[in-house]
């Protein structure tokens, strides 16, 4: 069943389950754009995976207890027009929210933390800095004058 | 040349009477110009106008009779969130919680003694010859519908509509009857058959994202519309099991998320507030309802499936979304409303069971003004007591019960001698 495409295999009572092995199926966690709550990680999947899908992937790959899974499919736009004033779609893709169980929480880290840039000691870019700093300074006018322009004759 | 006036030859005192300013009286009566009073206009496209129609809607709502007052506030209909008691919703305890603003006291009031390890002769009122005919009625209708009647299979996914419902239809009514002659309160009261419940309220608000309203606050608006299997009305208040400022200390979960994460629908319909009996009728406090657990709760697979813990969050949303919407009916029944809190806390119990499991819940509602405006001072909360489930027997073999748990029978009696 796995890599290839899936054909008409129609399940009757009493055959045997379907296994997949090395399913070519890949989850991609993203941040929520709306809030959620504590226990809800949220995930593009591909079209074909189902909520059972998903809960059996996460515990038998990941051990990651799943309470319940909800899944929407989001529309692609294709309203906007390229150069040659044809419609371009952006693609559509299935979006899934996990509830985990036994109370466990997940929240989307922080992946790019602003970092204190402090350029190092004697570079050019320090240097640079400092100019630029100066120049800011001389632009500014005469602090004593209370923000009114050099032209009013006071 | 002076002018000639014929002036008397002696001057009297008062020759001049209305000359002199001190004889004009001065202790007269200053009539101050009577303006009407000053308020904003009620037309004008404004927000003082705005807040003033409020005002003149909340006069006009509080002067009104009680089925006035229910139909202007069910007037206007909006889209709502739409609140079922048995919901699958991880969680749902809490949100349910929040939305109305309930805290959960986890055992019965100090009314209700545990009853599983005490001795049979603790129910007041109730004798033990007593207790022993409630005991075997109790294992007559089990036996009844478990053992009797040749029944076939049920259908898939309607054992308890067909197998659970009739067994408890039968031990409600023959509970009800047998204890009339004890508690003069059911001799006047009226059994229902899977009755409606509905109840309206507004709790919270938001800023509308996009549309024409964009940027303004709309209040959240919920419904709930509910089915118990059956349900007890009497003609008098239960007494209250907490005093009102008692609750001031209790604890709500505060949930900042929007209800449509939770997952919660919104509609727009009819807004029905209903108790389970029209507002002319004389038993119009509640005294118990039944409720029937969905076919589709698996007890032992959702155990299976490591969610032990949501097996008792199904049942606590249950009892929390069912009583509030019974006793905030009924209060809204006797005239209390967002604006007109009440005076008296509304007191009514549950039981929730799958046949064999049986749970008890004891609701007191202390608030009924929910809305952001009356909410900002309010601090008085309802209160939720329940248990966990209780087994009543084990199993029917051979046409006996085997291990009536003679515990759930008394808080069973105790839950029908409720009585002021």
């Amino acid at each position: 069943m796995p890599v290839t495409r899936l054909l008409y295999p129609l399940y009757q009572l009493g055959n045997p389950q379907l296994r997949i092995f090395r399913p070519s199926w890949f989850l991609t966690l993203v941040r929520p754009g709306k809030e959620q709550p504590q226990d809800t990680v949220q995930f593009r999947i591909p079209m074909e995976m189902t909520k059972y899908d998903i809960k059996n992937y996460l515990e038998k790959i990941y051990n990651v207890p799943v309470g319940v899974v909800r899944t929407r499919i989001q529309f692609g736009s294709n309203k906007k027009r390229n150069h040659l004033n044809q419609k371009v779609k952006q693609p559509d893709y299935k979006v899934a929210y996990v509830q985990l169980a036994l109370g466990q929480t997940f929240t989307f880290p922080d992946i790019f933390p602003e970092k204190e840039r402090a350029p190092a000691e004697g570079s050019m870019e320090e240097m640079q800095e400092k100019f630029m700093e100066d120049e800011k300074q001389r632009q500014k006018l005469d602090p004593r004058r209370g923000g009114v322009t050099e032209w009013f004759g006071l | 040349m002076a002018a000639r006036t014929r002036l008397p030859l002696l001057f009297p005192r008062n020759l001049f009477p209305f000359r002199s300013q001190k004889l004009v009286h001065t202790d007269v009566s200053v009539k101050e110009p009577a303006y009407p009073p000053i308020v904003p206009s009620l037309t004008a496209k404004s927000k003082s106008a705005r807040r003033r129609q409020i005002e003149e809607r909340v006069k006009k709502i509080c002067t009104s009779s009680v089925e006035d007052k229910l139909s202007l506030i069910t007037r206007i209909q909006r889209e709502k969130f739409v609140v079922y008691p048995q919901t699958f919703a991880r969680n749902a305890d809490r949100w349910y919680q929040h939305f109305t603003k309930t805290a959960y006291i986890p055992g019965l009031p100090e009314k209700f003694t545990p009853g599983l390890e005490k001795t049979t002769a603790a129910v007041p009122g109730i004798d033990d010859d007593a207790f022993a005919d409630i005991r075997s009625l109790v294992t007559r209708v089990i036996l009844q519908e478990h053992w009797q009647f040749r029944k076939r299979k049920p259908f898939m996914y309607r054992h308890q509509e067909q197998v659970v419902g009739p067994f408890l239809r039968s031990l409600v009514s023959g509970l009800t009857y047998s204890l009339a002659k004890y508690n003069p309160l059911l001799q006047l009261s009226s059994l229902d058959l899977s009755p409606q419940v509905n109840f309206y309220w507004r709790r919270g608000q938001r800023i509308i994202p996009k549309g024409h309203r964009k940027r303004h606050l709309e209040p959240t608006r919920f419904q709930i519309d509910d089915r118990p299997h059956s349900q007890i009305r009497v003609t008098q208040q239960l007494p209250q099991f907490m005093p009102l400022e008692a609750s001031h200390a209790a604890e709500v979960p505060e949930i900042t998320l929007r209800p449509n994460v939770m997952p919660l629908f919104r509609r727009q319909y009819d807004n029905n507030i209903f108790t389970g009996a029209k507002l002319p009728d004389p038993a119009c406090y509640g005294h118990t309802q039944f409720h029937l657990v969905p076919d589709r709760y698996h007890r032992d697979r959702m155990i299976r499936q490591q969610q032990a813990d949501q097996v008792e969050v199904f049942l606590r949303a249950n009892a929390l979304a069912s009583l509030f919407a019974w006793t905030g009916a009924q209060a809204m029944y006797q005239g209390f409303w967002n604006y007109e809190d009440v005076t008296r806390p509304f007191v009514s119990q549950a039981v929730i069971t799958d046949g064999h499991f049986f749970s008890f819940f004891c609701y007191q509602l202390n608030t009924v003004a929910l809305s952001v405006e009356t909410d900002a001072n309010n601090p008085r909360k309802n209160l939720l007591w329940g248990t966990e489930s209780l087994r009543l027997y084990e199993s029917v073999q051979d046409g006996e019960v085997v291990g009536l748990n003679d515990g759930v029978v008394k808080l069973l009696v105790q839950f029908f001698m409720n009585q002021p």
